[in-house]
């Protein structure tokens, strides 16, 4: 095995509602978007060990090393209070974890008989290709595990040779697109999305993509324009590729984000009415 | 004689039972009159104090405790005392089956159960297009819940994928009817992914069937088994004279000394007596009042002596596991511990072991020895856990879940079941269920169902109650008798509050009066 490694930020051995069947979910950290209405802003940096967690702990249930690079916490007296995961000026987490592909195996074999396959989600999972690959390989040839599935959760922004690295070993990728237009993309997320439109366009036509999903916000990208230009995306699209229109939620987004309104049931079916008038079949959750 | 003619005037006067109600409480008033079968003062005393319970059976038993005809058998000779001739199509097979299962005899009055309709209907369903067949199934299921009103009436399919069991399922999703509860038989070899998709589909709406491991189920039998009553698996054309079961939290709290001398005094003393009461009452069933000579099931052959034993059940196995850590100074849970997971294994190993080494008379259906069951509780239940389930609403993660229970499914030849709850966001992915069954059935796990949160059906224990029939019979009464139980039981057990909806409950609606 390789001594690759990657920043493990938890797994969610059961999940229902990350594709088809019963799913063991593995989320990755770091992300290079920055969006506003991350529902787990502790997953989008990586740790510089500057110690304010451990700091402001209540209860001391974290020791900061930071010459050898290590974070001690002390699960007896953890009160999950996430006071830590609040004050991180990194918007990271002292808990995410090194884990090598063999660790991982290890884990999904305890789980093996119960599930459909595997989803990888993040942060941005995709930042992370050159450890997917021998990820998905080891367990496409592993004799106990090479029924499974597998399935890639990604905001879609990395280059084309990245998706060429791991799509042979992958059976679809859930992507989600923020806003058309780059304007709207930047200030909802803090970057431009011509990667992102490119991956779209680039996994339909490999006949990986799996599933598309929009996040309406208000007052952002709900536009009628905006709202046309994305059922044009979704229409040239496969009819295979699952379209989805997610209502953005607030629940656990970050303090300085708290302005944001969820849309309303009006403006939901307003922007449900537009993509579903130009012949896309969509569903909304 | 004071205190019998006051029970009957409270009877009588109870506007919240109906006619048939108030008569099934008189008889069981009737039944308290005569002595209990002749059992030391000792068994005795543990019945009062229900360290023992006999599950309301009543103190003379004249009616074994759960019947299973032998339908395919009725079917095909036809029933002289009920003067049926064999049915020659769909529809008087049914009007045949109708009037058969208002015959049967049982504790609450209504048959517990129903037969494997699917197996049992099909040679009659050639002719007939799907829609037709549909049209009647859906006529029948509507008399069996109003005119056999008792959700321990229980009904199976499986475990072959045919066209009455896909009717079954597609009918309980329109009805939502609380009877006929339902099992569904899984093989993996015989079950199709489709029926058992139909099947979890139908658990979305009504919160049943449950899901029986037939191969693990059947090898248990000489013959046909069926699912009935509350999770209990016993032989067809046969069945148990009587269920006594062993409260194994009081025995715990009662116990002085360590989890040796539980296990090595304590323990098999009450395992002993509590098989007295089971003996006892056997033999009042077969002995006195003759039962299988007289009663016409066993004289056209549709029942036979011979297929039947008795039940030796058990609950609280979580307090009592909880307790003796506790006194041995350690804080493990059940559910929660290796250590402790351990210790209730061996407990219920060793319960076996002694009822196993036991030769009752009459139970010949288990060569001599008692089927052993993991009794899902009832509504008094208010301390203790049912069976070996893990507490209400202190259950762990799924896998642990399974983890915990699945080592001691296979002791339990009797039946025993667990509870997997999800909240709704399941609904939109009935493939992880499936993924879940199969995997707990490798586990091997015997029988279990699924909860879902904010389900319009309750799951008291193995039984099924709506919501709603809970609300109205506190204001005015049900047509089911044991919606009764389930205000009991939501009352004592908090189960409004829980992740998990069960504690089963039966026959204690007469002793109340």
């Amino acid at each position: 095995m390789s001594e690759l490694q990657a920043n493990i930020s938890g797994i969610i051995k059961s999940s229902v509602i990350d594709g088809p069947g019963n799913r063991m979910v593995i989320f990755f950290q770091a992300c290079n978007l920055n969006c506003m209405y991350c529902h787990n802003s502790h997953t989008i940096g990586l740790c510089n060990y500057c110690g304010i967690c451990a700091e402001i702990c209540p209860t001391q249930s974290l020791i900061v090393d930071k010459e050898n690079k290590q974070i001690t916490h002390n699960e007896a007296t953890c009160t999950h209070c996430d006071t830590c995961l609040k004050i991180c000026p990194e918007d990271s987490s002292p808990f995410y974890k090194k884990m090598s592909v063999e660790n991982l195996i290890s884990e999904i074999l305890e789980v093996k008989d119960f599930i459909s396959g595997i989803t990888v989600s993040g942060g941005e999972v995709m930042l992370q290709a050159k450890f997917l690959k021998e990820f998905f390989t080891a367990i496409k040839v592993h004799s106990q595990l090479s029924n499974l599935s597998i399935l890639v959760d990604s905001n879609g922004n990395v280059a084309q040779e990245k998706w060429n690295s791991i799509i042979d070993w992958v059976d679809g990728f859930m992507i989600d697109l923020k806003a058309y237009s780059p304007q709207i993309h930047k200030q909802i997320t803090g970057f431009s999305n011509e990667k992102i439109l490119n991956s779209i366009q680039y996994l339909n036509l490999k006949g990986k993509l799996k599933e598309l999903r929009f996040v309406l916000v208000p007052d952002y990208n709900n536009s009628n324009k905006e709202i046309e230009q994305i059922s044009n995306l979704m229409k040239n699209l496969s009819s295979d590729v699952k379209k989805i229109l997610i209502k953005m939620r607030k629940h656990g987004i970050r303090g300085k984000y708290t302005s944001l309104s969820e849309p309303t049931t009006e403006e939901v079916l307003k922007a449900k009415n537009q993509i579903k008038e130009a012949g896309i079949s969509l569903t909304v959750i | 004689m004071e205190d019998i003619k006051y029970r009957v005037h409270e009877v009588l006067t109870d506007g919240n039972l109906d006619y048939k109600q108030k008569k099934h409480h008189l008889a069981y008033i009737a039944e308290s009159t005569q002595a209990y079968p002749n059992v030391s003062s000792e068994a005795m005393k543990a019945l009062s104090e229900k360290v023992i319970c006999d599950l309301f059976e009543g103190s003379a038993p004249y009616r074994p405790r759960y019947v299973l005809p032998d339908y395919k058998l009725a079917l095909k000779k036809g029933v002289a005392y009920l003067e049926l001739d064999p049915p020659s199509d769909f529809d008087e097979a049914i009007n045949f089956l109708s009037i058969l299962y208002s015959h049967i005899p049982s504790i609450t009055g209504y048959s517990v159960y129903l037969g494997n309709i699917d197996q049992l209907l099909l040679p009659f369903a050639d002719e007939l297009s799907e829609e037709a067949i549909y049209k009647k199934l859906k006529l029948f299921w509507r008399y069996i819940d109003r005119c056999l009103p008792d959700a321990f009436v229980h009904i199976n399919i499986g475990p072959e994928d045919n066209i009455i069991a896909r009717a079954v399922l597609r009918i309980e999703r329109e009805l939502k009817q609380v009877v006929p509860n339902l099992t569904l038989k899984y093989d993996t070899e015989k079950t199709s992914d489709a029926l058992l998709t139909e099947a979890v589909k139908t658990v979305f709406e009504v919160a049943k069937p449950h899901i029986a491991n037939h191969n693990m189920t059947a090898s248990d039998f000489k013959g046909e088994y069926g699912v009935v009553s509350c999770y209990n698996s016993l032989p067809e054309g046969g069945g148990s004279h009587t269920l006594i079961r062993l409260n194994l939290k009081k025995i715990t709290d009662s116990h002085q000394g360590n989890v040796e001398d539980f296990i090595s005094k304590t323990l098999p003393q009450y395992c002993q007596m509590t098989l007295d009461v089971i003996e006892a009452r056997t033999k009042y069933l077969v002995e006195t009042v003759k039962y299988y000579e007289t009663d016409f099931l066993a004289q056209e052959g549709i029942i036979k002596l011979e297929n039947f034993s008795a039940m030796f059940g058990f609950y609280g196995l979580a307090e009592c596991v909880n307790t003796l850590m506790k006194n041995n100074g350690k804080d493990y849970t059940y559910g929660h511990n290796e250590e402790a997971n351990q210790l209730g294994h061996r407990i219920l190993e060793e319960v076996k072991r002694i009822v196993d080494s036991r030769q009752l008379p009459y139970c010949k259906a288990n060569d001599g020895k008692a089927f052993f069951h993991s009794q899902s509780g009832i509504d008094i239940d208010i301390d203790e856990t049912a069976g070996a389930r893990i507490p209400i609403g202190d259950e762990p993660d799924i896998y642990s879940h399974i983890k915990a229970v699945a080592p001691h499914h296979q002791l339990f030849n009797g039946g025993i079941s667990d509870i997997f709850h999800f909240d709704e966001t399941v609904k939109r992915n009935p493939l992880a269920i499936l993924d879940i069954i199969k995997g707990a059935f490798k586990k091997g796990m015997r029988m279990f169902t699924f909860n879902l949160s904010d389900s319009e059906f309750i799951r008291i224990t193995g039984y099924l109650v709506r919501r709603s029939d809970l609300k109205d019979f506190r204001e005015e009464g049900s047509r089911y008798g044991s919606a009764l139980f389930a205000a009991n039981s939501m009352d004592n057990a908090n189960i409004d509050n829980r992740k998990a909806k069960r504690v089963n409950s039966h026959e204690r609606t007469a002793s109340q009066y």
